[in-house]
């Protein structure tokens, strides 16, 4: 029969009161904690406590009873798979959540449905309508072709440059919001990478003095789950070594691999490594002059700080943000500033007493063996020339001559080599094998011929003996890499050291690994920070080679770039076609023959240039003859026309033009377009005809109402037009966005826009179903349910009300045996 | 899912409740606007449409200002151009009001006063005619072609003037002489080295009829002396012969001649009136108005507004010389009329010449009438294309209508239901938050 103590039934009594009390506890806390957010329900870990077997030479019994139970620890219930498939959703929710958002601001600016207004009901657009505006007040001048009607065409194309303005300050402003709004997300980014870090740092002191840190560990769930949202990330725990026998936890986040491209692995780098964080920042470059031309002295490329020119490496040059809007990651720090770095250390024995090395030879070229002209060297059986295949001074250069006799020897075999110390020659062999008079196998030969009968032999011709150097024994050090430490081709720090011990010599390479700054590029990164960053800067069809080197679907991703140069590209072929109109033409006649100032017809090749029936063929070949060839090699009528003193129409001119105070046609965008000053002054007007009537006299005839020129820019409204991205810019190798008029160029923009948007926003409905759905699956795991802790509150009850009878009931039966045991008769 | 918890029952009920409301809220959205979409991203396709449509609804209207304008001056032209019938015809003006009647009268060989009268209204309704002729619609004259600035018809020392060109340019016709021209010097005589050319209207006299008729007189002085002929530098008569051989002598009375620089202008002028006459300008009413790959503008898919008042009242010259203008004819007749005495009578010859005139002016009527009926079709084409563009602007709207605009009995059931189920939802929190184990605890 095993031993009963008299008071240890009141230990197992006392310890269930404990556990029961521990489990209210508990329950009252998840209770308490209904409604936090991020906190992971808790619940105790309860183990039977036995403590038994040390009796086993008093009593051969086997009838030991439990002591009661113990609460070992508390632990968080948590499904860390249900968080993977959390954040993995959470950044697809970020991504399309930040993109539909960023869309519907595009929308919200240029999408005219609804818009506008007529007599019938509302939505015929603004821009829109005001193309149509524009025809309407073009076709009363093609009807009448008066000063009124100009001027009505005027006010009627200065409302569209304004909307073409208004619409491009409103994206420019909607870029400008983003790139604050990025910017803060960065900050954001940062300040939760932080937060991780110190909470690591936390958990980590709580862990080390016997704390589960669970509070601590729910607000850092609810960080990381933020961070989800902004980029998508691996999380990853592991258990690492502090001492003492003693494993505390290590989170390491890293980014969650978003690159198709599987060469590049910036896409996973380390965002948090247990203690050390890392910083997101926007890669500033210097501020580039925007009045410098190639050519141009690079000292003032760029601006600094007072907005003068500078050149790159002034202190004071002024620092923004990169175009592309490219990020980089800092070092990795802790919360004391120290950067982290990873020592790992390799020894290694010397094997024999040789380290890297089997056998060292040593001979001496002598000063007095002076080596000349045609005097031969044989290396491994192949002769050389002094002076032929190595100049005579050289061969008189141990270094030179070393240098040279390795090379020619290592190209056959690299398992020696041979270099000079001082005016020796030392020849190393690493391949192992015999050591002594006989040299190490397969050693070739090296024999010189300076002179009569003068030889100097490596290896198996013994002439002179070669001295054996046994490395790492006989208390001669292994020899060390020169220079050391190095850096090798990761940056790492390798350091190499000789230790003896017990008469034994080991090499120790130290390696220190360093974290990295790391750049990230266009498809790096994926979540709402990457979103945010497309609406900055993706162009779409606009994209230059240089985009899609970085990114190979560039041309069919479309952001706020993308829509400001459409609409730049609608403004410049509206401003381009309509000043080509009334800018570049000539006079005719009623006969359709162009004329000169004097109203006379021109003749070409001999016959009169007609407008309307073209040029015959000698007339071309006439115009290639005199050089006037457009760079497609056709004739280029109107530069002959322009040089042979063609009549042009008064007041004909440039209507659009890059500012209102000038006539620059160049470079028009939506926000530039502007009536041109010459139009607003009257110097310029709408040429309503370039024919002339010609009277017997010579002189002209007036025809004040005719139109052909108005009626072209009448059909020029509903023109079917190429709208290609190299328009705008030369650079963009896209395919053309549209063939249409203003109207449908314009309408294509929103339908494009629309598709985008409509899109997206399927996929973040579908994403973020699921990610409610996932969420509440993780409540299902994590959350506290009141049924639940009605449950678990009753049982403790019970427990702790059983455990306290149970101890009655002890303390009654010990009563007994205490004060009414053994008093027989009393 | 293993587990309901209390937050997870509540954050799926929240999430439901927000998309009922959302729902909801679309509902009376689509309500409260009354169309089917709100932006391109909710109907790309549909929104392009009716972006189309209304792209077409708008130029329709705006065609439709230009047809209708045009349609008005076309109005007022055929309301001057009835009028100017008026003055021609009796069968729709008064008799001794219209240029018929009052030829006819002039035919009748009046008195001389009533002549001298009749004479005087003729020449006040070819005035009248012109005036008319430069009637303006708006600030534009009707009949000045493709020049609606300037006053088209101009009246200089009798002769009438189209744009400041003479109605009755004509391209000379120079007298053949077997394919060679006929010089004159400054005497009149037949030189190779003279500047003046011999116009065809030169009449020729056979030699042996000539001969003849010398011989005639020279038998019998009483009779009609032999018509003087053209000499040449020697002072004889000159003499040609034609392609068959015969000789030949030019009648010195009809001799007319002119210089090149004078056949220049002429000829010059006769083509520009010949433009003018058949000048266009185009407008957009909705036929298309497009341009074909050369730039030129498809001229069936414009309307050519353009009324040329020459091509009215007519121009240039008959092949007897004679104008074709009515003004130019009523003005030559009138010159006939007067040249007879007040208190003469006709002489034979000159009342065959009016009569020949009348004819022509009859011809020229004929021609206004002609012209008349066109531009009164034209005018039914404008009218008929109004009326077409209307309906096709009811067309266009109903079309997008039927894209954009919601069915409200649709709109309201959707609404009615969002409402009913968001209610529910409301209903089904209160459930939710109502009650758990821990209310049964005693």
């Amino acid at each position: 029969m095993g031993t009963i103590g008299t008071f240890d039934s009141f230990t197992a009594a006392r310890l269930g009161i404990y556990a029961a009390q521990h489990g209210l506890r508990v329950t009252g806390n998840n209770i308490s904690n209904i409604n936090t957010s991020g906190y992971t329900r808790q619940r105790i870990n309860q183990v039977s406590l036995k403590t038994g077997g040390h009796d086993m030479y008093y009593s051969q019994l086997d009838n030991h009873v439990g002591n009661g139970a113990l609460v070992k620890s508390i632990n968080q219930i948590r499904d860390p798979y249900l968080d993977i498939r959390y954040r993995n959703s959470a950044s697809d929710v970020g991504y399309t959540d930040t993109m539909v958002s960023g869309l519907k601001d595009i929308a919200a600016i240029l999408d005219e449905v609804g818009k506008g207004e007529n007599d019938e009901k509302l939505g015929d657009g603004m821009l829109y309508a005001q193309l149509q505006g524009l025809a309407d007040a073009l076709r009363a001048l093609s009807a009448d072709p008066n000063k009124d009607n100009d001027t009505l065409v005027r006010t009627s194309a200065d409302a569209l440059v304004g909307l073409f303005n208004t619409y491009a300050d409103k994206l420019q402003t909607l870029h400008d919001n983003a790139v604050h709004n990025f910017e803060q997300d960065v900050t954001t980014v940062n300040e939760i990478l932080t937060n991780i870090r110190n909470l690591n740092d936390s958990i980590q002191e709580s862990e080390i003095h016997g704390d589960g840190a669970l509070e601590l560990r729910d607000e850092r769930n609810r960080q990381i789950d933020a961070l989800s949202e902004y980029m998508h990330i691996n999380v990853v725990y592991t258990m690492v070594d502090i001492g003492a026998g003693r494993q505390v936890e290590k989170l390491t986040i890293s980014l969650g691999n978003s690159n198709p491209d599987p060469s590049i692995t910036t896409d996973s780098s380390v965002l948090i490594d247990g203690n050390y964080a890392t910083q997101l920042s926007i890669i500033q470059v210097p501020k580039p002059n925007p009045n410098f031309k190639e050519g141009d002295d690079p000292a003032t490329q760029y601006l600094n700080n007072d907005g003068q020119p500078c050149g790159a490496d002034d202190p004071n040059v002024a620092m923004i943000n990169n175009s592309n809007f490219d990020m980089a990651l800092s070092k990795l720090y802790d919360s004391k500033g120290r950067e982290w770095k990873d020592i790992s250390t390799i020894w290694q024995e010397a094997v024999n007493g040789v380290v890297g090395m089997t056998a060292r030879y040593e001979t001496t070229i002598e000063s007095s063996e002076n080596w000349e002209k045609d005097m031969e060297l044989e290396i491994g059986g192949q002769i050389y020339k002094i002076g032929t295949d190595i100049g005579v001074s050289a061969a008189n250069d141990p270094k030179q001559l070393a240098s040279f006799i390795a090379s020619k020897l290592n190209e056959g075999n690299a398992d020696y080599k041979v270099f000079s110390e001082g005016n020796k020659l030392v020849f190393l062999a690493k391949k192992a094998g015999a050591i002594g008079g006989q040299g190490p196998a397969n050693a070739p030969t090296l024999t010189f011929t300076p002179g009569a009968g003068g030889t100097i032999t490596f290896g198996n011709g013994n002439n002179p003996t070669p001295q054996e150097v046994r490395e790492g024994v006989d208390e001669v050090a292994p020899t060390l890499p020169n220079p050391n430490p190095t850096t090798d081709k990761d940056g790492n720090k390798v350091e190499v050291s000789n230790v003896l011990q017990d008469g034994k010599w080991y090499q120790a390479t130290t390696i220190t690994k360093y974290s990295k700054e790391v750049e990230l590029h266009d498809n790096d990164l994926y979540g709402s920070l990457q979103a945010t960053r497309e609406l900055l800067t993706e162009k779409g069809e606009f994209s230059t080679q240089d985009d899609v080197d970085l990114d190979p679907n560039a041309t069919s991703k479309r952001g706020i770039p993308y829509y400001q140069k459409s609409l730049d590209l609608l403004a410049r072929q509206f401003a381009t076609q309509y000043n080509k109109l009334n800018q570049s033409g000539f006079m005719f006649n009623q006969n359709g023959n162009y004329i000169d100032a004097d109203y006379k017809e021109l003749q070409l090749a001999g016959s009169p240039i007609s407008k309307t029936d073209g040029l015959t063929e000698a007339q071309k070949q006439a115009l290639i003859a005199d050089g006037c060839v457009l760079e497609d090699g056709t004739p280029d009528l109107n530069r002959w026309l322009g040089a042979n003193n063609a009549k042009v129409p008064e007041g004909m001119g440039v209507l659009f033009s890059n500012r209102g105070d000038g006539d620059d046609p160049t470079n028009i965008t939506a926000a530039n377009i502007s009536i041109s000053q010459s139009w607003t002054t009257g110097d310029v007007k709408i040429v309503p005809t370039f024919q002339v009537l010609i009277g017997a006299d010579g002189k002209p005839v007036s025809n004040s109402t005719q139109n052909e020129n108005a009626n072209h820019m009448v059909t020029m409204i509903g023109e079917s037009l190429d709208y290609d991205p190299k328009l705008l810019d030369d650079d963009a190798v896209g395919k053309k966005l549209f063939t249409g008029s203003f109207n449908d160029m314009f309408s294509n923009m929103m339908t494009v826009e629309g598709n985008d948007e409509r899109k997206t926003t399927i996929k973040l409905n579908s994403y973020y179903g699921q990610l409610i759905e996932i969420d509440t699956s993780r409540d299902g795991v994590s959350g506290v349910d009141l049924n639940d802790e009605a449950m678990n509150m009753m049982q403790y009850q019970k427990a702790y009300s059983a455990a306290c009878r149970l101890m009655t009931a002890i303390d009654e039966a010990i009563d007994r045996l205490i004060n009414n045991t053994g008093i027989a008769g009393r | 899912m293993i587990r309901a918890t209390t937050g997870g029952v509540l954050r799926s009920y929240r999430t439901n409740l927000m998309n009922s409301f959302i729902s909801q809220n679309k509902a009376r959205e689509t309500v409260l606007t009354q169309r089917t979409f709100n932006s391109y991203a909710e109907d790309p396709a549909a929104a392009a449409k009716a972006f189309r449509l209304r792209k077409s609804r708008m130029a329709v209207e705006s065609q439709g200002k230009i047809c209708d304008d045009t349609y008005k001056k076309f109005s007022t032209a055929w309301s001057c151009l009835d009028s100017v019938d008026k003055l021609l015809d009796t069968d729709n003006g008064e008799a001794l009001n219209t240029l018929k009647g009052m030829t006819q009268e002039l035919l009748n060989d009046p008195t001389g006063d009533a002549r001298v009268q009749l004479t005087k209204a003729f020449d006040q309704v070819s005035q009248t005619i012109v005036q008319t002729m430069n009637q303006k619609y708006g600030d534009n004259f009707i009949f000045a072609g493709a020049d609606g600035h300037n006053v088209p018809f101009e009246v200089k020392d009798n002769k009438l003037y189209y744009r400041g060109i003479s109605v009755d340019a004509a391209e000379p016709k120079l007298y053949d002489n077997n394919g060679a021209q006929v010089t004159l010097n400054a005497a009149g005589e037949v030189d190779p080295a003279g500047t003046n050319i011999l116009l065809s209207s030169a009449k020729t006299i056979s030699k042996a009829d000539y001969d003849q008729a010398v011989a005639n007189h020279q038998n019998d002085p009483t009779s009609d002396p032999p018509p003087e002929l053209l000499l040449d530098t020697t002072g004889a008569p000159a003499l040609f012969t034609d392609a068959d051989g015969n000789d030949y002598y030019i009648l010195k009375d009809s001799a007319e001649t002119m210089t090149q620089p004078e056949i220049d202008k002429a000829t010059a002028d006769a083509a520009l009136l010949k433009h003018l006459a058949n000048e266009k300008y185009f407008v957009d009413i909705g036929l298309g108005f497009q341009e074909n790959e050369n730039g030129n503008l498809i001229e069936s898919s414009g309307f050519n507004a353009a009324l040329n008042g020459l091509t009215f009242l007519g121009y240039g010259v008959d092949k007897d010389g004679d104008p074709k203008n009515i003004y130019s004819l009523v003005q030559k007749m009138r010159e006939i009329a007067e040249s007879v005495p007040e208190s003469g009578q006709w002489s034979d010859d000159v009342y065959e010449e009016f009569r020949g005139l009348v004819l022509k002016l009859e011809d020229a009527s004929s021609n206004f009438k002609t012209e008349y009926t066109n531009m009164d079709a034209g005018t039914t084409k404008l009218k008929n294309n109004y009326a077409l563009l209307e309906d096709n602007f009811d067309n266009l709207v109903e079309q997008y209508s039927a894209l954009e605009d919601v069915d409200m009995v649709d709109a309201i059931t959707s609404f009615i239901w969002a409402q009913y189920c968001y209610n529910a939802a409301l209903k089904v929190g209160n459930s939710i938050l109502s009650e758990s184990l821990m209310d049964y605890l005693s």
